[in-house]
């Protein structure tokens, strides 16, 4: 710290890349509770997001709750209780992964992270046979709603099945996007990670990345009973 | 962590140090999540009537919390994030009760309010219907 521009880093154990404070902030507690509250804020505009999708599919189950009884009974219970497993599992690896930075095991970090993005990638795969399935029995969300033979006998007299399955695509596909972007955040994780860089230090990208996750958990939470067992 | 730095440049970096949970608590925390879930996929299996949502919603919610207060360390973080955090559910609630408050009693002003809207077939609008 010498020449007076060096920028203030904080205490780095042996192997790993020293963290400096940005030069904007008075001290590494403001920088991390800076970002904290930020993301945070950031988290609450995702809750609003998906808040306006289940206030329309709270409209929508009731004026049409017979259709989404029948809606819910075409989706596969055990298919979405797979999937529910998978996201608490790979939520539960994630809290461990941050854990890990926070106590600088680099190795156990990786782990658990590599774990968590193989919970997202199995969560896809589900989601990948669970779609086709549907889109081969015509059941596309609303104007291309077209059910084949026994299914379109489920819904036959009922109106509302084409806005279910457009809440069902719309809701579980802005999910899906979600569960690729966290994974990705993970990913990138994974590569700074291994390069030293998340340490006791400096662990606020993974706590950020695990927020994500655990948020893309907290809507799947709220969206499979009402999806898959429609109450 | 508690010494002021002032200006830049100097090693008084006031610390954030970490807080870590014992993985142990992690683990409780997943077992009765998942827990949670076979109760959730079990209790629809009964019909309570219109109280079914309430249930399923109810219990959601308190696998919510467990993942918010634990896995996303909101029990341990600062009061600021958790008014953050909360009061987005506070904005969200308002949403629902103006919403599901219109919805549930037109029938009290109107019954004609109360039938559903036939629903229009864009399929026809939009020229995708084979004639």
């Amino acid at each position: 710290m010498s020449d007076g521009h060096a920028l203030p880093t904080t205490p780095t154990p042996a192997g790993f890349v020293p963290h400096e404070v940005a030069h904007h902030y008075n001290s590494h507690v403001q920088e991390y509770q800076s970002w904290k509250l930020a993301f945070w804020l950031f988290l609450a505009t995702e809750i609003m997001l998906f808040g306006g999708l289940f206030a329309a599919y709270f409209v929508y189950h009731d004026l049409y709750p017979e259709t989404f009884r029948v809606g819910g009974q075409q989706l596969d219970w055990r298919m979405g209780s797979l999937n529910t497993a998978i996201l608490l599992c790979s939520s539960f690896t994630m809290a461990l992964g941050v854990r890990a930075a926070q106590t600088s095991e680099k190795g156990k970090m990786l782990t658990y992270m590599i774990l968590t993005v193989a919970g997202a990638a199995g969560f896809m795969v589900v989601k990948y046979f669970e779609y086709t399935a549907k889109f081969s029995h015509g059941l596309f969300p609303g104007a291309y709603f077209n059910p084949h033979g026994a299914y379109a006998d489920a819904f036959a007299g009922l109106s509302g099945a084409n806005i279910f399955f457009g809440l069902y695509f719309t809701m579980t596909g802005i999910h899906g996007l979600h569960v690729l972007i966290g994974a990705g955040l993970i990913l990138w994780m994974i590569k700074r990670g291994a390069a030293g860089r998340y340490h006791s230090g400096h662990y606020l990208p993974v706590d950020i990345a695990g927020l994500y996750w655990h948020l893309v958990d907290l809507i799947w939470i709220f969206l499979f009973p009402l999806l898959y067992l429609v109450p | 962590m508690s010494h002021d730095s002032h200006g830049h440049g100097g090693d008084a970096v006031g610390f954030h140090a970490p807080h870590v949970v014992p993985s142990m608590l992690f683990f409780k925390v997943l077992v009765a999540l998942l827990f949670l879930t076979f109760i959730t996929v079990a209790v629809s299996r009964v019909d309570f009537g219109s109280a079914n949502m309430l249930v399923a919603m109810g219990i959601a919610s308190v696998k919510a919390a467990l993942v918010m207060t634990f896995f996303m360390h909101l029990k341990w973080d600062t009061p600021i994030n958790n008014i953050a955090i909360l009061s987005s559910f506070l904005f969200l609630s308002l949403l629902f009760i103006f919403t599901l408050a219109d919805i549930s009693t037109r029938s009290a002003t109107d019954p004609a309010l109360n039938e559903v809207a036939p629903v229009l077939d864009y399929r026809e609008r939009w020229g995708l219907l084979e004639h």
